[in-house]
């Protein structure tokens, strides 16, 4: 991953990858245990709720609240050098699971505690990101 | 039950005092040439100058951020019946040093070395990205998300919206350490530092500017630790590790933590201050963990010096500097002595507490706690001993 020009959802990590080719039909899934029903991103094999192995992937709302953002000034990638500066935001789905992110109109200004809903973007091999854009529909 | 606690409590006080017994640390800086094992190597010889010990007399030994204990004891040729090693996180000289208090209480060492080496400038480490331990995989890189800068950033742009802290607070953070740096012979940045070219250096990741970051220079650092009663005839003076505290916030950490860790900082703190029978008045200077300026902040409020979201305007009162009620990182600290992930201000709580600051010394210091905010908080109260 170190040098590469812009670092890309990686079609090798099998126990995410069903959300990066969801995100890529535009579609948000996440994973979700299956013994207690929290959900959890990434895929991990046990659930800190409530420790037990076993989930699926399940389809949320895509709909959320900004907790946070900071504005990158410094590429560690190459490829980030021409979008500096920034934007990542930390986005708390209605679901309880929290993302990094960024905002879909990167010149837009994100503000904390602000509704946002997901929109998505092609990384390409059939994969997506996922990006956030206010909620008109919930923000006065 | 109750009486089984109330007895393991007290026999928690009848147990021995551990002190520090020896310091020793390399210059600070670039050092070409060395590696994280040479660099602690050359602070034990310092450590154990300092006390008068040799390396023979060490049977416990305690790295951090060196990675290979059989390579490092072989080169020094000690055979140790208590060996550790630990990660490089900075959160870790606390844990260290607490787990070194255990095994002297408990007579499983009697004369512990704890040694620390950082390459991190001449190996070009950046904290971030591909050379980095990648935070959760790097699920994340797609999104441009990396680095402790960064999750920092975050959880200061909050404490920020909650509580109306400003860049200004972080200001007065990093010029005040530079002050007390300015008095430090071993300090790496001693040039004066102005709040006007505090607000003049590069965002780095916003609201964070160069200047809220620590440095990245190389160096060592060692602490030989032992039992009061062995420590009389040593060189040095020794400094008592009256408490020690731990208590983390691990889970769900991949995201900035809800309450800037104040839960787990509160916690080791009241342990620590419970074990040394003390509280807040009777700290007479701080060493606080700033690997970024925020943190300063979290664990102020966490450790109960200030109220929860008041420690930005508490930190521009002047609290912190030299003359003030309480002292902090009068070495400077990380953001302008060294970035010696925590080791280097336990040195100096020792060098407060032997007299031996020179011309930062705080007057007729006591006691100084040492508290480091971060998912594993560490929170420890050294103090003076008479003898």
């Amino acid at each position: 991953m170190n040098g590469a020009a812009r670092p890309l959802p990686s079609p090798t990590d099998a126990a995410n990858l069903p959300h990066w080719v969801a995100a890529g039909k535009g579609q948000l899934m996440v994973a979700r245990c299956d013994h207690c029903g929290v959900f959890r991103f990434p895929a991990t094999r046990l659930c800190a709720h409530c420790r037990r192995d076993g989930a699926h992937w399940e389809e949320v709302s895509g709909q959320g609240v900004v907790e946070s953002f900071c504005v990158f000034h410094k590429a560690y990638w190459p490829g980030f050098a021409a979008e500096l500066p920034y934007t990542v935001l930390v986005v708390r789905l209605d679901e309880g699971v929290r993302l990094y992110s960024n905002p879909a109109h990167r010149q837009s200004c994100p503000a904390i505690g602000q509704r946002v809903r997901a929109t998505f973007a092609s990384a390409g091999d059939g994969m997506g990101l996922v990006l956030f854009r206010p909620d008109e529909e919930t923000t006065p | 039950m109750a009486e089984v606690l109330s007895g393991l409590r007290a026999n928690r006080s009848s147990l021995p005092q551990v002190v520090v017994a020896g310091v020793g640390r390399t210059p600070f800086g670039r050092l070409p040439g060395h590696d994280a094992a040479s660099l602690g190597q050359w602070a034990l010889s310092e450590a154990l100058a300092d006390c008068g010990l040799v390396h023979g007399d060490i049977d416990g030994l305690i790295l951090n951020r060196i990675g290979d204990y059989q390579d490092f004891a072989r080169q020094c040729g000690i055979d140790p019946r208590l060996t550790l090693t630990t990660p490089p996180h900075g959160r870790f000289s606390g844990v260290c040093i607490q787990a070194a208090v255990a095994a002297l209480q408990t007579g499983q060492a009697d004369r512990v070395a704890l040694v620390y080496g950082n390459d991190g400038q001449s190996a070009g480490m950046r904290y971030a990205a591909g050379s980095y331990d990648a935070e959760q995989g790097g699920v994340w890189f797609p999104y441009g998300m990396t680095s402790p800068s960064a999750f920092h950033a975050l959880m200061m742009r909050r404490h920020m919206h909650l509580h109306g802290s400003t860049e200004a607070q972080l200001g007065a953070i990093a010029t005040t350490f530079r002050g007390h740096a300015a008095l430090n012979d071993a300090a790496v940045m001693r040039e004066p530092l102005s709040l006007a070219q505090y607000f003049e250096s590069p965002w780095v990741c916003e609201p964070l500017r160069r200047h809220d970051h620590c440095l990245i220079n190389d160096g060592g650092v060692a602490m030989v630790l032992t039992r009061a009663e062995q420590a009389r005839d040593l060189r040095q003076p020794p400094v008592a590790i009256l408490g020690v505290g731990q208590a983390s916030s691990l889970s769900d950490s991949a995201f900035p933590p809800e309450d800037f860790w104040a839960g787990a900082m509160g916690a080791a703190t009241r342990d620590s201050f419970r074990m040394a029978g003390l509280s807040h008045a009777d700290i007479d200077a701080l060493m606080i963990y700033d690997n970024f300026t925020p943190t300063v902040l979290f664990a102020l409020e966490g450790a109960g010096y200030c109220p929860m979201g008041r420690a930005g305007p508490w930190v521009e009162e002047g609290h912190l500097g030299l003359g003030a009620r309480y002292p902090a990182n009068t070495s400077g600290g990380h953001l302008s002595e060294s970035y010696m992930q925590g080791w280097s201000l336990q040195v100096e709580a020792v060098l407060q507490l032997r007299g031996a600051a020179g011309a930062r010394q705080v007057g007729n210091a006591a006691h100084v706690h040492y508290l480091a905010a971060a998912p594993v908080c560490t929170s420890i109260v050294y103090g003076r001993v008479q003898r």
